[in-house]
C-alpha cells in the first residue's frame, strides 16, 4: 500500500549522503555530532527490522515460568535471587539474559557484539 | 575552540570580567589583574573549564599566567561535590604528590561570577580518550604511562579518612553503591534483568573490607591529561569520595573506557601488568584478582546506571541532545560485559571463533 521506496532504503541512501558527502564538509568539531546521527539512522532501521526477537523473549519467559511470565517478574526475581538453588532454573535464567542482551545489542550494537567474539551469537545452545 | 563571555550571570560580560580580575587581585595580593584571552575548553558535559590568560602586577602570581577557571555548565546534571569542595580535594591531591594542576583560589561567593568557581594552573597536554588509545606514536610509551597512572593511584590512596580539610566527603562502600543503583532501578520505567542479577552477584560476593582511601571515582582514560607521551594531570576531581581501594582500579580497567582498544584492559593503553606493577611498588599492596574483579563487576553495574541517567535527561528531563540521549544505549554494553564476567562459559558457549 506504501509509496516505494521503502522507508529503510530511504533511510540507507540518507545514511551514505550524510557519512560520503555531508561529513567531509563539516568541520572537525561538529564531525562527532553527524557520526551520531548516522548511528541513530542505523540503530532505526536494524530496530525497524527486527521487531520478532521481543516475542521470542516473551515465548521463552513463558516457557520458563510455565505460564505468561514478563520481564518485571523476571527481574524482581533475579534480585531476590530466585534460582540460586536450582542449577538447572539458573542456567535457563542466564540463557534469557543472554539472548535479551546480545539481541539488543544486534539491534543498538552489533559492532560491538563482534568486537567481544559474538559474530552470529545468539543463535546456538538456545 | 569558541571564544566567549565568561560563564552565565545577571551581570553583562565586561561586569564579570572586572569582578573577576577584582577576585584574582584579592586573592593573590596583586595590585590589579588584567584578564586577557578567555575561552571555553572543549568536552565539559557537567562542568565548564575556561581558559583564562591574565596578567597580575605584584602578589604571588606576578606576572604573566595561564590559568583554568572551573565552574558548573548550565546544563549540568548534580555531582556529588560543590566546586569549593572539589578544590579541596584538588589541594589534598596536589600536597599528596599526585600529578594534578596546581589549584590556587576558590570562591564560593556567586555575587562574582554568577556561580562558584575555582582557578587552577592550565597545564599543556589533552586528555581525549581515543587519540590517547589508538595514536601509533604513543605506542612505545604505554607501558610506562600504564605504571605510571599505577603510582599516581597509589598516590592518591595515600589520602585517608579523618581528613577535617575533607569532612564532607562520604563514605560509600559496596552496600551503598548497591542500594544506589537498585534504588535507580526501582525508578526506571524498564526492567533490566541483567543488572538485576549481576547486583545480586555483587550483594552475595562482597569482599572483605580494607581500609577506606580517597577514591577519585573517575580515574580513566579521557580523565588524564598527555602532552606528547607525558602525564601532566589527572582531571576531574568531582566524584570523589571515600571508599575501597580497589573501586579505582576496577573503574580504569572497565571495558567501557577502553576507546577502541577492548584488548588493552587497563584503560585501553596497555594489558595490566604495568598498571598493576605501579601501583603494587608504590603502594606495597599487592592486588587480589577476585577483589579486582568485583569492583570491575561494580564498576560496569555504575557505568550502565550512568548511561541510562544520561538518556534521562532526555527521557524525563526535555534535554534535547542527540549524544544524551544515545548514550542510555550504552547499558546494554555493559550488561554484556557482565555477563561474559559473571558466566564465562555461557559466554564461551555463545561466542564463535
Amino acid at each position: 500500500m506504501r509509496d516505494l521506496p521503502e522507508s529503510r532504503d530511504l533511510l540507507a541512501l540518507a545514511r551514505e549522503l550524510l557519512l560520503d558527502e555531508l561529513l567531509p564538509l563539516l568541520p572537525l568539531d561538529r564531525q562527532r555530532d553527524a557520526h551520531l546521527i548516522a548511528t541513530s539512522m542505523a540503530i532505526a532501521a536494524r530496530e525497524a527490522a527486527g521487531e520478532g526477537w521481543q516475542q521470542q523473549i516473551a515465548g521463552l519467559l513463558h516457557k520458563f515460568y510455565g505460564e505468561n511470565g514478563s520481564l518485571v517478574r523476571f527481574a524482581a526475581d533475579l534480585r531476590n535471587g530466585a534460582f540460586e538453588t536450582s542449577p538447572s532454573r539458573g542456567k535457563a535464567a542466564r540463557a534469557i539474559l543472554w539472548r535479551l542482551t546480545i539481541e539488543k545489542l544486534r539491534e543498538g550494537n552489533p559492532h560491538f557484539l563482534a568486537a567481544n567474539g559474538f559474530i552470529r551469537a545468539g543463535l546456538k545452545g538456545e | 575552540m569558541a571564544a566567549t563571555a565568561l560563564p552565565r550571570s545577571e551581570t553583562e560580560p565586561a561586569d564579570r570580567q572586572r569582578s573577576l580580575a577584582r577576585f584574582l587581585a584579592e586573592a593573590s595580593g596583586a595590585d590589579a589583574v588584567e584578564i586577557g584571552r578567555i575561552a571555553l575548553l572543549p568536552g565539559g558535559a557537567i562542568q565548564e573549564n575556561w581558559a583564562l590568560d591574565a596578567e597580575f602586577d605584584g602578589g604571588r602570581l606576578s606576572g604573566a599566567q595561564r590559568l583554568v577557571l572551573r565552574t558548573d555548565a548550565s546544563t549540568g546534571v548534580p555531582s556529588s561535590l560543590c566546586r569549593v569542595e572539589e578544590f579541596a580535594v584538588l589541594q589534598a591531591a596536589f600536597a599528596a604528590g599526585v600529578t594534578v594542576p596546581e589549584p590556587l583560589f576558590a570562591c564560593a561567593d556567586a555575587a562574582v561570577l554568577g556561580k562558584p568557581f575555582f582557578v587552577m594552573r592550565r597545564v599543556a597536554g589533552s586528555a581525549l580518550g581515543r587519540p590517547i588509545t589508538l595514536d601509533p606514536a604513543l605506542e612505545p610509551a604505554r607501558s610506562a604511562l600504564a605504571e605510571r597512572l599505577g603510582r599516581e593511584l597509589a598516590r592518591i590512596q595515600t589520602i585517608r579518612p579523618p581528613r577535617d580539610d575533607l569532612d564532607f566527603l562520604k563514605m560509600v562502600g559496596p552496600r551503598e553503591h548497591i542500594a544506589s543503583f537498585r534504588g535507580y532501578l526501582d525508578r526506571h520505567p524498564n526492567p533490566r534483568p541483567v543488572l538485576e542479577w549481576a547486583l545480586r552477584w555483587a550483594e552475595t560476593h562482597l569482599p572483605d573490607p580494607l581500609p577506606p582511601v580517597l577514591c577519585h571515582r573517575d580515574f580513566r582514560t579521557g580523565n588524564y591529561m598527555l602532552d606528547g607521551t607525558k602525564l601532566t594531570a589527572i582531571l576531574d576531581w568531582e566524584f570523589a569520595g571515600w571508599g575501597d581501594p580497589d573501586e579505582d582500579i576496577g573503574w580504569l580497567c572497565c571495558k567501557g573506557w577502553r576507546f577502541g582498544r577492548l584488548d588493552r584492559e587497563a584503560g585501553g593503553i596497555s594489558d595490566r601488568e604495568p598498571f598493576y606493577r605501579g601501583y603494587e611498588s608504590e603502594s606495597g599492596r599487592r592486588l587480589d584478582p577476585e577483589r579486582v574483579k568485583f569492583w570491575e563487576v561494580m564498576a560496569n553495574l555504575r557505568w550502565a546506571v550512568i548511561a541510562l541517567q544520561q538518556s534521562d535527561r532526555f527521557l524525563l528531563g526535555g534535554a534535547r541532545s542527540l549524544s544524551t540521549a544515545i548514550t542510555g544505549r550504552r547499558a546494554t554494553e555493559c550488561e554484556l560485559e557482565l555477563l561474559m564476567l559473571l558466566d564465562p562459559a555461557g559466554a564461551a558457549e555463545r561466542a564463535h571463533a
